[in-house]
C-alpha cells in the first residue's frame, strides 16, 4: 500500500529540489510535484510525446546522460522557444500552447516548465547577495547565510568562471574605466570580477589536441559550448553534466537519499487546508492535475512546501483562496534590466586579446561581472543569434532606431534595428560584446502578481503582472548603463548600440511573498501553519542586484532545516 | 525565407484559455492583420502616412499599401496608443496592454524567427515542433557567422582567481 510523503514539495526549480534533498538526508519522505516535463529520465524517452508509462520516478538508475543529450538539442528555436521550445512555460505535449499569464505591455517572462524548472535554462550564476542589501533590511542577517551559501556552494558546486576571449576584452575594458578586482565571495565594494557559476571548471584535456571534441564532451567538465541557455548536455553522465541546473545536481542527490520522489506532468491546483485541534489553519496536502490526461487527484502530507516561482507562488495562494493577506503577490522586484552592445574591429580585439573575433558564443554565455553595491550589477552575456536579435535589437522600450531623432550622444544607435541597420548589426555579430544591466531594483507595492478577473486557464484563474520601476530603480539603471557603455569604450569599442529594453524584461523575478510579511523568518506562511515557501518570491528585496538563484538555493536549506526541526 | 509564416504561427497558437468545457485557441494572427491595417487607415485618413497606389502583396490592405518607412511609423504608433483604440477588432478593441503586447511581438517573433535555426526546418518548418528536421544550414546563423550546435570550443585562457584562492 502506498503511503502518503510527509512533505510535499510543489515546482522542481531553483529551490524545490534544493529543500527535496536536504529533508530526503534528515530521513523524511519527500514528494516533489512538477508542472512540466522530465528531460533525461528513462521512465520518459520522448517526454514531449508520450505520456510514459510511469507516474514517477524515485531510482537514480532512471536517470540518462545519454538521452538527456537526445533530448536537449542546443538549437535555440528547438529549446528556447517562448510558445514551443523545451524549455518554455507550457505543457510537455508541444502541439499545445504555452500556459497564458497575462503580461499586458512589452514583455517577456522567462519561466521555464520542467525538473530542474527555470534552471534549464539559466546560466547558473550563483553569487551571493550584497551583505549591505541584507542587513539591517531583511528580518534576516547576512551572516546568517553564509554557512547556507557556503553549503550550496560546495554541492552545485560554484567555481569561477574561466576567462575566454570576451572576458579576456571585458577585463581590459573594466580595468582601463577605472575599476579594481574583487577577489570575494561577499562583495562590499565596487570592483569585477569572474561569475561565480554552477558550472564545472573546463577538463583539463579541454586544449589537448590529443582529445577530439566528441571526447572531450563526454569527459567531466564544462566544453565551453556557450550553450547554457538551451540547456547543457555535456559530460560523463546525467549527473555530471557541466552545467548545475538543479535537475542535474539537487535531484540526482535527492533520490540517492531513496526518500524522495519526483512527479513531473502534474499541475498544483490547489492547496488544501484544514483547522487544527485549536482552531490554526493549516495545510492538509494539494489538489493536482495531470498535464496529460486532465485528471485531477489529491494527495496529503503533514507538510507543504511552494517553490513554484515568484508568479505562480502567489497565483496558487490566490486560486486556493487562502487566507486574505495585503502583500500576497506584492512587492515585485524585477531587477530592472537593460544591455549595451559593443562593435568591435579586428585590429583593436588582434591588439587587446589577439584575436580578430570575440566570438560571443564561445564560453559560459554569462561569466564575467562587475558589481556595484548601490546601484546593482553589469554582466557579459553571450547568447546565440536568434536570442541576440530578438532580445538586443527587437526589444525596446525606445521605439525605432530609424525614426528616432537622435537625442542622445553616448550611443550610435538606440531601440529596435530594421532592414539595413539589424543586417550590418548581426553580420557584426561574431565581433560583439554585449553587457546585460541589472538594477538593484526597489520594492514598490503597487508592483504585483494578481489574478486576472476575466481570465481562466485549466488551472484556474491566470496570473496578471503589474510593473513599473520606481524613480530610484530608473536612475540606478541609468547609472549602469552609462558605466557599462564606458566600459565598452575603454575596451575599444567602435559603435555601441542601446537596445533601452522594457521594464517588463522579466527574468529575476522576486519578492511577490516577502519575508516578513507573508513569510515568517522560517518561510512559514503566518497564515497557514505548516506550509513553507522555498523559490524567490520570499527575498525581502532584490538583493541589491545579484543573480537571486543561489540566495534562493541557501534559503532551502535553510527552510528545509528549520521545517523538518519543528515537525518531524 | 518565409518569416511571416513563423509570426502568424506563433501568434495563433499563443494563447489557450478555459472556457466551459473547452480548452479555446485564440488565434491572434487575423485580429492583428486587420489591426495593422485598421491603424494604417487611421493614420492615412490624418494624413501621418501616405498610401501607395497598389498594394505590396496580392490581397493586401492598407498596411501593406504603405512604404516600410510608413509601416514602421505604424506600428510605433499603435505600441503608444496613439490611434482610437475603439476602431480595432477584439481582442484589441479598447484593450492596450494587448496591443503593446502583440506589436512588440511582432519584432521579436520576426527576429527570432529568422535568426535561430527555425528557416532550416525548410519543408517542415510549420510541422508540430517534434517533426521538424533541419533540412540546411539556417542562413540567419551564415550571416551571424554562428557556427551552429558545438561541442565544445577551445579557448580556455585559464583562471582569473578560483574558488580555492578566495576562500583562504
Amino acid at each position: 500500500m502506498k503511503t502518503d510523503p510527509d512533505v510535499i514539495v510543489i515546482g522542481a526549480g531553483g529551490g524545490g529540489p534544493v529543500i527535496a534533498k536536504e529533508l530526503g538526508e534528515m530521513g523524511i519522505q519527500v514528494l516533489v510535484l512538477e508542472a512540466g516535463p522530465w528531460y533525461g529520465n528513462k521512465n520518459w524517452p520522448e517526454p514531449n510525446e508520450y505520456r510514459g508509462k510511469a507516474k514517477e520516478s524515485s531510482d537514480p538508475m532512471d536517470l540518462d546522460g545519454a538521452l538527456y543529450r537526445k533530448h536537449l538539442t542546443r538549437l535555440e528555436n528547438d529549446m528556447n522557444d517562448l510558445i514551443t521550445g523545451k524549455l518554455r512555460w507550457g505543457p510537455a505535449d508541444r502541439r499545445k500552447s504555452p500556459w497564458f499569464r497575462n503580461i499586458p505591455d512589452r514583455a517577456v517572462l522567462w519561466q521555464s516548465a520542467g525538473i530542474g524548472g527555470t534552471t534549464l535554462h539559466y546560466y547558473s550564476n550563483s553569487p551571493r547577495a550584497f551583505p549591505e542589501a541584507i542587513d539591517n533590511k531583511w528580518p534576516i542577517s547576512y551572516n546568517e547565510l553564509i554557512p547556507y551559501y557556503e553549503k550550496v556552494e560546495a554541492t552545485l558546486p560554484v567555481e569561477f568562471a574561466p576567462t575566454t576571449t570576451k572576458e579576456a576584452l571585458f577585463y581590459y575594458g573594466a580595468e582601463r574605466a577605472g575599476f579594481k578586482q574583487n577577489r570575494t565571495l561577499d562583495v562590499t565594494s565596487i570592483g569585477y570580477r569572474p561569475q561565480p557559476n554552477a558550472i564545472l571548471p573546463p577538463n583539463e584535456n579541454l586544449m589537448s589536441p590529443d582529445y577530439s571534441m566528441e571526447e572531450i564532451s563526454h569527459m567531466e567538465g564544462c566544453t565551453l559550448s556557450g550553450h547554457c541557455g538551451q540547456g547543457c548536455p555535456y559530460g560523463p553522465s546525467y549527473e555530471k553534466m557541466a552545467k548545475r541546473s538543479t535537475n542535474v545536481s539537487y535531484v540526482p542527490l535527492a533520490m540517492k537519499t531513496g526518500n524522495v520522489s519526483f512527479r513531473p506532468n502534474t499541475f498544483v491546483t490547489k492547496v488544501l487546508t484544514e483547522y487544527d485541534a485549536v482552531g490554526n489553519l493549516q495545510t492538509s496536502g494539494v489538489q493536482i492535475r495531470d498535464t496529460w490526461t486532465g485528471e485531477t487527484e489529491e494527495l496529503f502530507a503533514k507538510v507543504v512546501v511552494m517553490a513554484a516561482g515568484c508568479i505562480e507562488t502567489p497565483r496558487l495562494w490566490l486560486n486556493s483562496g487562502l487566507p486574505d493577506n495585503p502583500w500576497v503577490g506584492r512587492g515585485l522586484t524585477n531587477h530592472y534590466m537593460n544591455s549595451v552592445t559593443g562593435t568591435f574591429d579586428e585590429e583593436t580585439l588582434l591588439n587587446i586579446v589577439g584575436s580578430s573575433a570575440t566570438n560571443p558564443f564561445i564560453g559560459h554565455t554569462s561569466a564575467a561581472r562587475l558589481d556595484y553595491p548601490g546601484l546593482g550589477m553589469i554582466e557579459t552575456l553571450g547568447e546565440s543569434p536568434g536570442l541576440s536579435a530578438q532580445t538586443l535589437f527587437g526589444f525596446s522600450q525606445y521605439g525605432y532606431n530609424r525614426l528616432d531623432s537622435n537625442d542622445y550622444d553616448l550611443w550610435e544607435q538606440r531601440g529596435r534595428l530594421t532592414g539595413a541597420e539589424l543586417e550590418n548589426a548581426m553580420e557584426n555579430y561574431g565581433r560583439t560584446l554585449t553587457l546585460l544591466i541589472v538594477t538593484g531594483d526597489e520594492v514598490d507595492y503597487r508592483n504585483r502578481v494578481e489574478l486576472d478577473p476575466h481570465i481562466k486557464d485549466e488551472h484556474g484563474q491566470v496570473a496578471r503582472v503589474h510593473y513599473i520601476p520606481t524613480q530610484t530603480s530608473k536612475k540606478r539603471r541609468e547609472k549602469l548603463t552609462q558605466t557599462a557603455t564606458n566600459i565598452l569604450r575603454q575596451a575599444g569599442a567602435k559603435r555601441v548600440h542601446n537596445s533601452d529594453q522594457p521594464p517588463n524584461y522579466y527574468i529575476h523575478l522576486q519578492s511577490t511573498m516577502r519575508m516578513g510579511f507573508v513569510v515568517n523568518t522560517n518561510c512559514e506562511a503566518y497564515q497557514v501553519k505548516r506550509l513553507f515557501i522555498g523559490d524567490n518570491s520570499v527575498d525581502y528585496n532584490s538583493l541589491g542586484g545579484p543573480n537571486p538563484t543561489i540566495t534562493t538555493q541557501a534559503l532551502a536549506t535553510r527552510t528545509a532545516k528549520l521545517l523538518a526541526e519543528k515537525y518531524f | 525565407m518565409q518569416v511571416h509564416d513563423y509570426v502568424t504561427d506563433g501568434l495563433n497558437r499563443y494563447i489557450t484559455i478555459q472556457q466551459q468545457l473547452y480548452q479555446h485557441s485564440v488565434p491572434l494572427a487575423y485580429p492583428t492583420a486587420i489591426m495593422l491595417d485598421a491603424a494604417a487607415t487611421q493614420l492615412v485618413n490624418s494624413h501621418q502616412v501616405q498610401s501607395l497606389p497598389q498594394a505590396l502583396s496580392a490581397g493586401g490592405g492598407m498596411f501593406s499599401r504603405l512604404s516600410r518607412e510608413d509601416r514602421l511609423q505604424t506600428l510605433y504608433t499603435l505600441e503608444n496608443l496613439g490611434i482610437d483604440l475603439y476602431l480595432l477588432p477584439p481582442p484589441f478593441q479598447n484593450n492596450g496592454g494587448m496591443v503593446k503586447h502583440v506589436i512588440d511581438a511582432l519584432n521579436r517573433f520576426s527576429m527570432f524567427g529568422y535568426y535561430s535555426e527555425w528557416p532550416g526546418y525548410g519543408s517542415s518548418r510549420l510541422h508540430p515542433p517534434n517533426d521538424r528536421r533541419l533540412e540546411f544550414f539556417p542562413p540567419g546563423w551564415q550571416q551571424a557567422g554562428y557556427p551552429g550546435v558545438s561541442l565544445g570550443y577551445r579557448d580556455f585562457r585559464g583562471f582569473l582567481f578560483t574558488m580555492a584562492e578566495v576562500r583562504i
